[in-house]
């Protein structure tokens, strides 16, 4: 079928485009490359080919990353921020999944108002009653704690509804089978709403987590110094710091960014599933 | 008496959220509002009064404020054009790759990955005056530029930054949009020996065009709640021409602690995003029920 003109022409897209993507990254890979440099390499290489290109593999490989995980705090900002996300998880998944489950099953009284009024919530930006989030929690004694950053986090207008669109098409007559066998409420959304609802879980835990290690103006408020940082926040504390050099930044950044991608490549159908049908991620 | 026993546990599910959503988002939203007609000031909240519309007045003089609002608009008119027009492009040209077309959507997705934090942080390097970027542009013959440290390069820098950072997200939704469109379309197209901008122009462009407003008005959105890349590289500045309207709400509640003042700029901030919303709701809906409708007949 296809010419051999237009074979050539699908080669010289494919090439234009490679180089394109090329130009594109080239703040990846300078980045990467120069993650394992000496300050001086890094200047000494960035009139040529070199700064895209990692020094020789030797004994001094990994120093920029050793001295940032030995000599700073690093590795506690990453193990907070992956205890922050893992309890925010857990705890909105039990709260907006609930909320969700009544609004889509139970009949009680203003329910759809109750819906009506969560769709609007969705539409509210919320940097607008972040001012008002810090005075609460300032008022209430918890800046600087765990407690006082996850409490605002917990709820969410789109979790909420995600869940409820999802939970609305179960089929009912499993719950009265379940009623059947004296199954408790609460015992029959644990043990049967959740798991036969793996995909909308997966999709909030992931958004979940995304926003917890992406997030950037909640956590410089609470957290006003010290040993409970995320790792966002932590980042600028240690790239900001006379003494950390500038590979030393490079690797601190790279190192940020590895567990999102380990995400991003376990649950890409999620995200696109969650991208496509909310439309927009947080932040 | 079982309707009774229903409305109790539905009640008892809803509530620990509805408990948060009171707290959390429908008292602050309340109290925005209050406060956005007082001159509230944390530090000394004993001596707050009704002052009516007067935040507002102080506001559309206040020389800072207007300077935020101008350079919020000015990150939205550089960014939205050269995201969403540079999504649909790579759209296009990766559907139209015959090979590498995974690592393509990978490579262009790879910033999206990093969060805005770790961007500016890298982009910071990557603009320094003596930076990667200068010595590139020394290749072509063109002279060092200062970036982020004039007050004239700043805010187009970050929008480069930020359209760089986002535009793979916008590109897979295009993709897919791309995807779903009829190839019978296309077929009967060339049955006509219609030309390839003939395809583009009659075919592809009103398929896409629901899903055109939707991602612009979605990046319009996030523009306007840009934050953290000036927070990070610039501080608003130099002389204030990164400072955005979040970064203004955030000094004056935050920092400054006059609330009464921060909750009248929040107001007009969120009249403002709201109503983009509702726009972007009311042109897109038609278009999401018939592509539920679609999903469920392949199903």
């Amino acid at each position: 079928m296809k010419t051999k003109k237009q074979k050539r022409n699908n080669w010289i897209l494919v090439i234009i485009m490679l180089i394109a993507s090329l130009f594109f990254l080239f703040p990846v890979i300078w980045m990467l490359a120069n993650s394992f440099k000496t300050d001086a390499a890094i200047t000494s290489d960035m009139n040529s080919m070199a700064a895209f290109i990692p020094p020789a593999l030797d004994g001094s490989f990994f120093d920029n990353y050793i001295t940032v995980l030995t000599n700073t705090s690093f590795v506690r900002y990453m193990t907070n921020t992956l205890v922050y996300a893992a309890v925010l998880i857990i705890l909105s998944i039990i709260v907006n999944g609930l909320a969700g489950y009544a609004l889509a099953k139970i009949n009680f009284p203003f329910r759809e108002r109750w819906l009506m009024i969560i769709m609007l919530l969705m539409i509210v930006p919320m940097e607008t009653i972040i001012t008002i989030h810090f005075l609460f929690i300032g008022k209430l004694g918890l800046l600087n704690t765990v407690l006082g950053y996850i409490l605002p986090m917990i709820v969410n207008p789109f979790n909420i509804f995600l869940f409820r669109q999802v939970f609305i098409s179960l089929p009912d007559e499993v719950y009265e089978a379940a009623q059947l066998d004296h199954c408790s409420p609460l015992k029959y959304f644990f043990t049967m709403v959740l798991p036969m609802s793996k995909s909308v879980v997966a999709t909030v835990s992931v958004f979940t987590f995304l926003n917890v290690w992406n997030d950037y103006l909640w956590p410089s408020l609470v957290f006003t110094s010290g040993d409970l940082l995320t790792a966002q926040i932590g980042l600028n504390a240690i790239t900001s710091n006379e003494n950390t050099t500038m590979g030393q930044t490079l690797a601190v950044i790279t190192m940020v960014t590895i567990p999102v991608i380990i995400i991003y490549s376990f649950f890409s159908k999620q995200i696109v599933e969650g991208v496509v049908s909310t439309g927009s991620k947080e932040g | 008496m079982k309707k009774r026993a229903e409305a109790i546990r539905g009640m008892a599910f809803f509530g620990p959220a509805l408990v948060l959503l009171t707290v959390f988002l429908f008292l602050p939203m309340i109290l925005t509002l209050v406060f956005s007609f007082t001159d509230f000031f944390a530090l000394n909240p004993k001596l707050t009064h009704f002052v009516g519309l007067d935040n507002f007045a102080q506001i559309l003089k206040d020389e800072y404020f207007r300077k935020a609002f101008i350079n919020t608009v000015c990150f939205v008119i550089i960014i939205v054009p050269l995201q969403g027009l540079g999504a649909l492009g790579l759209a296009l040209l990766i559907n139209k790759a015959a090979y590498c077309k995974k690592y393509f959507k990978v490579a262009f997705f790879l910033p999206v990955v990093m969060s805005l934090a770790v961007v500016s942080t890298l982009w910071m390097q990557i603009y320094s005056p003596e930076g990667i970027l200068n010595s590139i542009l020394s290749n072509f013959g063109i002279a060092a530029q200062p970036f982020i440290h004039s007050a004239s390069q700043a805010l187009p820098s970050i929008a480069i930054m930020s359209a760089w950072q986002g535009v793979g997200y916008q590109m897979i939704i295009f993709l897919g949009g791309l995807q779903a469109i009829n190839p019978a379309l296309y077929e009967a197209a060339d049955m006509d020996h219609a030309t390839g901008w003939q395809k583009f122009k009659d075919i592809t462009l009103p398929e896409l065009k629901p899903l055109c407003i939707f991602v612009f008005i979605t990046i319009t959105i996030g523009a306007f709640r840009m934050l953290v890349q000036p927070m990070v590289m610039t501080g608003g500045g130099p002389s204030y021409s990164t400072y955005t309207m979040v970064y203004d709400i955030y000094e004056t509640g935050t920092v400054n602690w006059e609330i009464g003042l921060a909750s009248s700029m929040a107001i007009i901030f969120a009249i403002f995003v709201m109503i983009l919303t509702i726009i972007q709701t009311i042109l897109t809906s038609d278009k999401e029920g018939e592509n539920e409708n679609k999903k469920a007949k392949k199903k």
